[in-house]
């Protein structure tokens, strides 16, 4: 079943008038997990960010379609898009950390799900978190950023989404942490019919926690393939750099 | 002496309020040794959360210890300056550059603080050489470089003051294996043309094993192992460390992980 359709998305920098993103398009389908790899500055987080008008509209001019459950969100004003950030599509940044209201406690964020506490506390523990009577009481400064990363994916799978989208989600956790990401996400869009949009440049991460990969290069996206037979085309040249120099550091 | 670090018994704790109302100490660092040579690279791997940066920060002063004390032996020359010796690479680069300034007028202002306005121009050039900052990029803002971008420049600025001491948090997190390859040549070349003493913070195992020749586990704010990279890496005796290695691949089941975590409380 479709999740979301993505249609000739062109995204330009305001100012300088360079194109980030050109006629990007693709479909995600439910239960499965999609992995968007690619070299610094290629447009992989300007792609996440523009799906559901992220993106500063002062800075940035967007045009094309994306369609998620019959709308298409690019359409939809500020105040129907953060419904849907809230319920249906949730986000973890990279820098979780800055991504949370320093002034609040975390407390605000979970109470503002209504779940359970029963609930809340399953989740923290499976990441390795403090029980909730701890955490409630911290400011998003006062934990690391590994544990701000793991609290931003605790968060977006307690909100019971449809579709999560990831930045970089092993860059500040260490390789437990990151196996036990990977354990879950693939468990969630098992479970609760979803689907996992994300990005990250760890090839040995995407190779194992996805259904289909794509490279993004200079704004151009090529076709979501199965991991092997991502692994396996060489048809492009930077493709081939960026395996060849993971060979080697993992060598 | 050629220690150009000394930690001994180092603890760092901070005041937590309970839901109560009342307070009580928690420790973040906690009884921490170490001593590192000059010119070496020191790697520093463990848990999140484990401490890591905290410590990264209270080497570069910007942190006071709670106890224990933490001798910097930097060289003569280094006492007049107005910059900290202990520079350190911080892991949100995007929040550290000014968006809206160019980078060739915040390199030339930590240049200028370090040498004068004498000869800065070209000065200026050989640093920014060193980081592989094309000259194309130099008159551009913060917000128009990449991530990778803007590390480069960042590191630029700290190399513009010279310190004694670099610390790398997560200096890899952030970027593909082609800029990973490429950055670890950069910290290698920067070690030895500017003979900075180095720490890199990072949960890449396999870039540390490659950067460095010291490596120290942390795990809930103490120091488990240390050592020799190679040893370390190849022979781990505690138990997190052997998690870590095992992980690596993330190909452990939930069972696995927490039968280590089991393995971990004893």
């Amino acid at each position: 079943m479709l999740a979301a359709s993505i249609e000739k998305l062109i995204v330009n920098s305001g100012n300088s008038q360079t194109t980030l993103l050109n006629d990007v398009g693709f479909k995600l389908d439910k239960n499965q997990i999609y992995t968007i790899v690619g070299k610094n500055g290629t447009g992989k987080t300007t792609l996440i960010k523009s799906l559901t008008g992220l993106l500063d509209k002062r800075f940035y001019a967007i045009s094309g379609k994306v369609i998620f459950e019959g709308k298409d969100l690019l359409s939809l004003d500020d105040q129907e898009l953060k419904i849907i950030r809230r319920q249906k599509i949730k986000y973890v940044f990279q820098d979780a950390q800055n991504s949370f209201d320093q002034l609040k406690k975390l407390k605000y964020y979970f109470k503002n799900l209504n779940k359970p506490l029963s609930e809340v506390d399953e989740t923290l523990a499976y990441f390795l978190l403090p029980k909730s009577l701890e955490l409630y009481n911290l400011h998003a400064y006062e934990v690391s950023g590994g544990m701000a990363q793991r609290i931003s994916l605790a968060l977006a799978l307690l909100a019971h989404p449809s579709l999560i989208i990831l930045d970089e989600p092993t860059s500040g956790v260490d390789s437990a942490i990151a196996n036990l990401f990977l354990l879950k996400l693939k468990e969630f869009v098992k479970d609760d019919s979803c689907s996992v949009l994300l990005v990250t440049q760890d090839l040995r991460f995407a190779n194992l926690i996805s259904d289909k990969i794509a490279l993004i290069t200079n704004g151009k996206l090529t076709k979501f393939l199965p991991p092997d037979e991502f692994f396996k085309s060489q048809e492009n040249i930077l493709s081939d750099n960026l395996i060849n120099s993971y060979h080697q550091l993992t060598a | 002496m050629n220690n150009i670090i000394e930690v001994n018994n180092l603890s760092y704790s901070v005041r937590v309020k309970n839901s109560t109302g009342s307070s009580s100490e928690k420790l973040i660092l906690d009884n921490i040794s170490f001593t590192l040579q000059r010119e070496m690279v020191l790697g520093i791997a463990g848990e999140s959360g484990s401490g890591k940066t905290t410590l990264a920060k209270v080497l570069a002063q910007i942190l006071r210890p709670t106890i224990g004390n933490y001798s910097l032996n930097i060289s003569a020359d280094w006492r007049n300056r107005k910059t900290n010796p202990v520079q350190i690479l911080f892991q949100n680069t995007g929040e550290i550059l000014n968006p809206l300034r160019e980078i060739n007028d915040f390199i030339d202002e930590a240049v200028k603080i370090r040498f004068g306005d004498e000869e800065y121009e070209s000065k200026k050039k050989k640093i920014l050489d060193s980081v592989n900052l094309p000259q194309n990029l130099w008159n551009r803002k913060g917000f128009e470089l990449s991530g990778g971008e803007q590390q480069r420049a960042a590191l630029a600025r700290i190399l513009s003051v010279q310190p004694e001491v670099l610390i790398l948090d997560e200096p890899f997190s952030a970027q593909d294996p082609i800029s990973q390859l490429n950055f670890l040549n950069l910290f290698k070349s920067i070690n030895k043309e500017y003979k900075i003493t180095m720490i890199c913070i990072s949960h890449n195992l396999k870039l540390l094993r490659s950067l460095c020749e010291e490596v120290i586990v942390m795990y809930k704010g103490k120091i488990v192992e240390k050592g020799e990279v190679k040893n370390i890496f190849e022979n781990p005796q505690h138990p997190y460390t052997k998690f870590l290695l095992r992980a690596e691949d993330y190909s452990l089941s939930y069972e696995e992980i927490q039968n280590e975590l089991e393995l971990l409380k004893e």
